[in-house]
């Protein structure tokens, strides 16, 4: 009856599952239980003998064709492809276009029309070192 | 790589062959399907020889596969990463196996039972092989189907808890008793070949 009770932990225990309380109680019965240990070993048997059975097919030839055919793999691809070839000689020809207009811009413009100068205010000084403007003549002789 | 070339794919790209799943997955659902091939050409394989292990034929197990990438494919912009990819693959096969053999009320005898088309077999002993494949087609396909994602694919309780959609308490339960079954069926098999001879 014990046994049986033990024996519900075995599976998980051996895939070490079994909560921490649940697989000490296990290990304290299994000292002092041959038959449980025996049990134990048998199902850890078990995991090679259906290692065993699971010899891995050879999948056909041209399964991965069949399912990317199914989902339109080759459709998506296309569509993503196309507008890769289309989007790159747009943008080359964008560039391209840009370029031109640059140029032509740079050779072609009409040079920059300078802004007129506003009209002086203020009369230019003297240059350094020139005489002042000479004194109007006084004309004594006609008084004498 | 010899697969990849018997499979007639093309060269994928080298940053896809070395990306994660996640990753995969990732670039898939942001519209680069080349990242779909990839995940095809990495569990292919697994998806066709878990199938085949519920159903117990070979070209069965390819439709299932096939209409379980199909359903991936188109769910990918969905998918959150609630699971990993193969747990999320492993359910779906395993749902397509289960509901296909209740369709058809599959029921694979003993005899039907025969070495498959092997790509590899290292360390096969073929005599414990075929009776360990007698003794899972005898074996109801529930816990056929728990026996192996546990042991054929390593998965824990709680990824098998996702892809069956069981409370893990149930996943416990159900697993020791698929292995106490496995256990009767294998002795009982046993005795009978012995018998035989």
């Amino acid at each position: 009856m014990t046994c049986r009770l033990y024996q519900k932990d075995l599976s998980s225990y051996l895939d070490g599952e079994l909560p921490a309380a649940r697989a000490a109680r296990l290990e304290a019965h299994l000292r002092t239980c041959p038959h449980c240990r025996e049990e134990l070993d048998e199902l850890s048997g078990i995991a090679r003998h259906i290692r065993a059975a699971s010899t891995h097919l050879e999948v056909s030839c041209d399964f991965d064709q069949r399912v990317l055919r199914s989902v339109g793999y080759w459709r998506v691809k296309g569509r993503q492809t196309r507008q890769r070839t289309l989007t790159k000689p747009l943008t080359i020809i964008a560039a391209i276009l840009l370029g031109l207009l640059g140029l032509v811009r740079h050779f072609f413009a009409e040079p920059p029309v300078p802004e007129p100068q506003p009209a002086a205010v203020v009369a230019p000084a003297p240059p350094t070192g020139a005489l002042p403007p000479p004194a109007p003549a006084r004309s004594d002789r006609g008084r004498r | 790589m010899e697969e990849a070339v018997r499979h007639g794919a093309l060269p994928l790209d080298a940053r896809l062959a070395t990306a994660d799943d996640v990753e995969l997955v990732a670039a898939c659902a942001a519209g680069r399907p080349e990242a779909f091939r990839e995940l095809l050409a990495r569990y292919r394989r697994s998806a066709v020889t878990l199938a085949y292990q519920m159903l117990g034929n070979a070209e069965d197990a390819e439709d299932v596969a096939q209409e379980a990438f199909v359903r991936i494919f188109q769910a990918i912009p969905r998918f959150r990463g609630q699971a990993a990819f193969p747990t999320w693959l492993y359910r779906i096969v395993t749902n397509l196996c289960l509901g296909s053999r209740r369709r058809r009320r599959v029921t694979v005898g003993l005899d039907a039972v025969r070495e498959p088309r092997a790509a590899d077999s290292p360390s096969r002993s073929v005599p414990e092989g075929l009776l360990a494949r007698q003794v899972m087609a005898a074996m109801p396909a529930d816990r056929r189907a728990i026996l192996l994602l546990r042991e054929q694919e390593g998965l824990s309780y709680r990824e098998i808890a996702e892809a069956l959609g069981l409370p893990l308490g149930t996943v416990r339960s159900r697993l020791s008793k698929a292995r106490t079954a496995f256990r009767r069926l294998w002795t009982k098999l046993s005795e009978s070949e012995e018998e035989q001879r």
